[in-house]
């Protein structure tokens, strides 16, 4: 996940008119969910109280993103999660709950 | 003539049918000034409506098909099978459209007709809304087909109609219509995707599998485009199938046709196409001009939205002799319920199975329904019909209704 080369394409958040401010991520998991979602967005950077569809998403990006969690901290999050009021910090949260599928096929 | 065919409230309490026959008369290729947005041209002739739809050379669908995207675009452009255009429309459409032909869909037939046969009251209940009735008809014939289990299907046809009459003050959310829209997107899409995931794990041949297994160009779906298809399938089925019951009770209670059509079986597969082509439920779908083009002698310039409304092309008196007159006994239907070219519906034919079992238990059941209040149709631009419809049945002789 090197966001680095591709940032030149990428819309600076304060052009989004964000409705709160940039909240910076606090943990480790928030710091590479940021992260992630900024590479799905194209939007850097990416706050932990920023909502997905406020900063562009839309829910077949929102399917992407999901797959790509689940890949990537090896667990199965819950869709609600994802697509409804979806922030990095409740994603954060919601990748703490989720059952390990580690090690499972698929 | 001065008429906001973007107007819900035509739809919901107004006369459609009155302002297409001026147009089709006056101004057939009819631009709308935008209210700040863009503005757009309407066809209300069977003839330019089959065009529009059928020829995606010249018009796409890729920039959203329903009325309520104008000027926003529509994100499963190019992903969704109902918004993207050949040739990758064509090889999304193939294996759906293999999955729903009629004789793969044979092994459904059965619990369907278990299905309308549960949902249609009895004598205990003489009195009773066929709106709602008929509401739930979609997941009668789309649960199977999706292995959506059945507790969750009253959820799916609120958030399916949220999605199609986000203007409707019976769904609408107190946050508005943008609100609404947005809402039964993401549940519906939350909902598929945990239902995407469990199929992942155990395949049931179902349409969700065919999502999954497809191929284009050698490429399968991503995760959101399966989910967009799986949003479509129930858009598709679930606000629209319901209203051509409704509709045609509306008409036949009011000429006393019901017990006519009901009386004569040969009539059913005809009647079942007029009803079809009465209710329209989809009342409209928009295209964009891909470059400048004449439409019916009218210049439509590159990027502009053209609607074409199939409520409108099916009252057509060049086409439908007394195009008013539900006439069960119609010859030469060629409605355009189902839409035309390579979006015509890919559900067209277990539509029509599903509606002629339908019409025959009705008729098997109640030897006559009449109004027994004031029906309420639904206040938006796509789906045309009633959301409430009050009835009083008359049940057949006990003999008869076991049949």
């Amino acid at each position: 996940m090197d966001g680095g080369a591709l940032h030149e394409e990428f819309i600076a958040r304060d052009e989004l008119g964000m409705s709160g401010p940039y909240v910076e991520p606090r943990s480790e998991t928030e710091r590479r969910l940021a992260a992630l979602w900024a590479q799905h967005l194209a939007v850097a950077p990416v706050g932990v109280e920023d909502d997905f569809f406020e900063l562009g998403g839309d829910s077949l990006l929102a399917a992407e993103v999901q797959v790509a969690i689940d890949t990537e901290f090896g667990v199965e999050i819950e869709a609600a999660a994802v697509f409804l009021a979806p922030t990095v910090a409740a994603l954060a949260e919601a990748v703490r709950r989720a059952p390990d599928t580690a090690g499972a096929d698929g | 003539m001065t008429v906001d065919l973007a107007d819900p409230a035509l739809y919901a309490r107004g006369d459609p049918h009155a302002v297409w026959r001026a147009l089709r008369r006056a101004d057939p290729v009819h631009w709308q000034p935008g209210t700040g947005g863009p503005g757009f041209w309407s066809v209300v002739r069977y003839e330019d409506v089959q065009r529009v739809l059928s020829d995606h050379t010249r018009f796409t669908s890729e920039r959203g098909t329903l009325l309520n995207l104008l000027g926003r675009g529509d994100p499963a452009g190019g992903r969704q099978l109902a918004v993207t255009d050949p040739p990758r429309h064509d090889r999304m459409r193939a294996p759906l459209h293999r999955a729903l032909k009629p004789r793969s869909v044979q092994a459904h037939t059965g619990v369907i007709r278990d299905g309308i046969r549960a949902l249609l009251p009895g004598r205990d209940r003489p009195e009773f809304d066929l709106a709602a009735v008929c509401g739930l008809l979609p997941l009668t014939v789309l649960g199977p087909l999706l292995s959506l289990p059945e507790a969750d299907r009253p959820h799916l046809v609120r958030l399916a109609l949220m999605s199609a009459a986000e203007e409707d003050p019976a769904v609408q959310l107190p946050q508005g219509p943008a609100a609404t829209l947005h809402r039964a997107h993401r549940e519906l899409f939350a909902y598929f995707a945990d239902l995407v995931r469990e199929r992942r794990r155990r395949p049931r041949g179902d349409l969700v599998d065919v999502l999954l297994a497809m191929e284009v160009d050698g490429v399968r779906l991503t995760p959101g485009e399966v989910l967009s298809n799986c949003y479509s399938l129930l858009l598709g089925a679930g606000v629209t199938l319901a209203h051509v019951p409704t509709a045609a009770v509306a008409e036949l209670s009011r000429d006393g046709g019901y017990e006519a059509w009901a009386a004569d079986p040969g009539l059913l597969a005809g009647g079942v196409e007029e009803a079809l082509r009465w209710a329209s439920p989809a009342g409209h779908f928009m295209r964009h001009a891909r470059h400048d083009t004449v439409l019916a002698g009218v210049p439509v310039a590159a990027g502009d939205a053209v609607v074409a409304w199939l409520g409108a092309a099916n009252r057509d008196p060049a086409v439908f002799a007394g195009p008013d007159v539900f006439d069960p006994a119609r010859s030469g239907n060629r409605h355009l319920a189902f839409g035309a070219g390579p979006h015509y519906c890919v559900g067209a034919g277990i539509a029509r199975v599903t509606l002629r079992l339908f019409f025959a238990e009705l008729f098997a059941r109640y030897a006559s329904l009449r109004l027994a209040g004031e029906p309420v149709r639904a206040r938006s631009t796509f789906l045309s019909g009633y959301l409430q419809m009050p009835v009083r049945a008359g049940f057949r002789g006990r003999g008869k209704e076991q049949r």
